[in-house]
């Protein structure tokens, strides 16, 4: 999984040479092996390694603030979304729903990191929700759709698809 | 105990009797003191009572009403007490919905099935204290006469539905007493449900509903609801009259299952076993074949299906179609549809009072419609479905939640809560069902939807004996079993058309309520026989 998030990663970064990753462990957490010896572990820290060499730095935030926020997502992405248990699902869903009312991207109004690896985390989830519960959360709908239609994003994920109008009306139900 | 115990008990003794035998004395003193108090208030309320009760023959238990008498007396509706009879004095008939006293007076709310007038009873020259008390004292739900005199009021009173005047009661009489304890509080009955959570005051579940249906019935939603629905079957009967339909009664105990083995009720007939019909479709085509043309009919239909769902019973109260037609079985179609438009037009014009109580315990949005009716095919109804991202083969059936999801999709896209939809796939369909000529996968069948859920199963029917019998063999059905069915087809059958509603469902969804159990009267279910 991580595995095909990475090198869906560096076609979106523009990178024309693909890496080569190794595992390590139960979790198959990706590494990869650098020339220097030194071996980089995490789908994280890979990713952000691979935004530098794509020379795309203001992907991971362009204030301080900025990249706090992206690498606050980041860390939500892997400590909460990875592997979640079933009843946590909506607790996350409502509060990415809740963060995103008033926010057309994760982190600093622009497009970072942080969605392309929030938009493949929760796929799996989104792709489940019956149109009643993609209504009910509707500021996740709004934002997965805007990242899954942003060029170069979406490689090995199907697409998800969102009505343009509401179909439920609100309160009943 | 030892020995030592004992003594020291007995030993104590004296002492302690002195001390409890003191004790127990004072609190038997003390005991008789208080009879004694309550003896003497006793007969001074009893002596209070019989002092000078001037208003002794204006009020009273009646006697129970064994048709004794002809009494010569007008008693006025509580609907018609309006402000056009001010300073009238009338009799009213009607229960007693609640009661308060209030030192020397006593405000009753009278009720007649869905309308509310408040009364009052005050001490003075009509009434006595004795009267208000006995007044006050009455149990809810007693059916009274009252004489009153009807007084414009000056400020609305907002609780009742007659909102301009009050009653000033001047002889009060009980012609049936209720038991004071009623197995469910009507205020109860009406409350909408989200109120009763919030203010932690009760609703009144389903079954406590059911259980105790005469009560239950009293609501002015029931009373509402169930009027709404004699007003559909009218409208119903009066419209296929103006069109030419006639009226049949077919027979519900029947030798064969009509619609499938399964779900068929089988009663002991004389010696053998007979069943009861599940549909009057074989009867219905019958009728045609005996060029009765154009008919209908009302009358209860029997399905043993072990549903507990919101929208099945066991017994429910079928509304049926069967249409001789030229040359396309869209005239049967047009005509069944113009039928629906007609009694939900009928509804809005000459029931709104009824929905508008409906809608203060259970809100809903209005019953929306086009004229004429939206028809949908099948495929295109598959198309909107997919788009909105299910999966499923063109040639598949619907399922439930596929049939509400599009009905949401239709009233996004078209604004109705009505639809028809056209040519279903042959292979869902039942044997008698006439394939489409253009495309064997097809048939010339057409299902329903109000509110997302079906409300008719209709198609063209197969009218030539051949053609039905190998329809039957690929469908693995006994020919035996059917060679009556089959036998009507063989001396000339006119193309026809038609199909069913269930007037509890129609009822249910035209009003937006949720579960088949409120629109049915004495529901049947698997779980329920009783009342």
């Amino acid at each position: 999984m991580a595995l095909r998030e990475l090198s869906s990663l560096e076609k979106c970064l523009g990178l024309k040479k693909p890496t080569k990753y190794s595992t390590q462990g139960e979790r198959k957490v990706p590494v990869l092996q650098n020339n220097n010896g030194a071996a980089l572990v995490g789908l994280v820290t890979i990713a952000s390694h691979l935004v530098h060499e794509a020379k795309k730095a203001e992907l991971l935030g362009n204030s301080a603030e900025d990249r706090a926020v992206v690498q606050q997502w980041l860390e939500y992405r892997i400590a909460r979304v990875d592997n979640c248990p079933k009843d946590e699902l909506k607790v996350i869903l409502k509060e990415l729903n809740q963060y995103l009312g008033d926010k057309v991207y994760l982190a600093g109004n622009v497009f970072t990191l942080a969605d392309i690896l929030m938009y493949y985390g929760i796929h799996h989830i989104v792709v489940e929700l019956a149109i009643q519960e993609k209504e009910r959360f509707l500021n996740i709908t709004r934002w997965f759709d805007h990242i899954q239609h942003y060029p170069g994003v979406r490689h090995h994920l199907p697409p998800v698809v969102v009505l343009r109008n509401r179909v439920y009306p609100s309160g009943h139900h | 105990m030892t020995k030592e115990n004992v003594q020291g008990a007995s030993e104590e003794e004296p002492q302690g009797q002195s001390k409890k035998g003191l004790k127990k004395q004072q609190k038997e003193a003390e005991k008789a003191a208080k009879k004694a108090e309550k003896q003497a208030k006793l007969a001074a309320d009893q002596q209070e009572a019989d002092e000078d009760d001037f208003a002794k023959d204006r009020y009273g238990v009646c006697p129970m009403v064994q048709s004794r008498q002809k009494l010569d007396r007008a008693l006025v509706r509580v609907q018609d007490l309006t402000p056009e009879k001010a300073e009238q004095q009338i009799w009213v008939r009607a229960r007693i919905h609640t009661s308060r006293a209030k030192g020397k007076q006593c405000f009753l709310v009278l009720r007649h099935q869905q309308f509310t007038v408040q009364a009052l009873i005050a001490v003075g020259d009509h009434a006595s204290k004795q009267m208000v008390k006995f007044a006050a004292n009455l149990t809810k739900e007693s059916i009274i006469d009252v004489e009153a005199v009807v007084k414009k009021v000056d400020q609305k009173i907002e609780s009742c539905s007659q909102q301009d005047v009050e009653l000033h009661v001047e002889r009060i009489f009980v012609i049936s007493q209720s038991e004071p304890r009623l197995p469910l509080q009507l205020e109860d009955a009406v409350r909408p449900e989200g109120d009763g959570d919030e203010e932690g005051r009760a609703t009144v579940n389903q079954d406590t509903r059911l259980d105790n249906r005469v009560i239950d019935l009293r609501t002015t939603t029931s009373q509402a609801i169930f009027r709404l629905q004699s007003g559909v079957c009218q409208l119903f009967r009066d419209t296929l009259i103006n069109k030419g339909f006639v009226e049949i009664q077919t027979p519900k105990i029947i030798s064969a299952a009509s619609e499938g083995g399964a779900n068929v009720f089988t009663v002991s007939y004389f010696k053998t076993s007979a069943y009861l019909a599940q549909s009057p479709q074989l009867y219905k085509q019958m009728c045609i074949c005996a060029d009765f043309d154009k008919v209908f009919c009302v009358g209860p239909v029997f399905r043993a299906e072990d549903s507990n769902t919101h929208r099945h019973l066991t017994e429910f109260v079928g509304l049926d179609i069967e249409m001789a037609f030229n040359y396309h079985y869209h005239e049967v179609v047009d005509s069944i549809t113009d039928t629906m438009v007609q009694i939900f037009k009928g509804l809005h014009d000459r029931f709104q009072t009824e929905i508008q109580t409906v809608n203060k315990q259970y809100p809903s949005e209005p019953f929306k419609f086009l004229e004429p009716t939206l028809r949908l095919e099948y495929k295109e109804g598959v198309a909107m479905l997919k788009a909105a991202g299910v999966e499923m083969g063109d040639e598949d059936d619907l399922s439930t939640p596929n049939e509400k999801l599009l009905g949401r999709l239709v009233k996004e896209k078209y604004d109705t809560d009505f639809y028809v939809l056209d040519k279903y796939p042959l292979a869902v369909r039942p044997f008698y069902t006439m394939p489409d000529p253009n495309n064997p996968k097809y048939s010339n069948s057409y299902d329903m939807f109000m509110r997302g859920e079906e409300i008719l199963s209709g198609a063209q029917r197969v009218h030539d004996a051949q053609l039905l019998t190998e329809r039957a063999m690929h469908h693995g059905i006994d020919l035996e079993k059917i060679k009556a069915y089959i036998d009507s087809f063989r001396y000339g059958a006119p193309p026809h058309a038609g199909g069913g509603i269930g007037l509890e469902r129609v009822t249910m969804l035209y009003l937006g309520l949720h579960n088949i159990r409120q629109t049915s009267m004495f529901p049947r279910d698997p779980k329920r026989l009783t009342p």
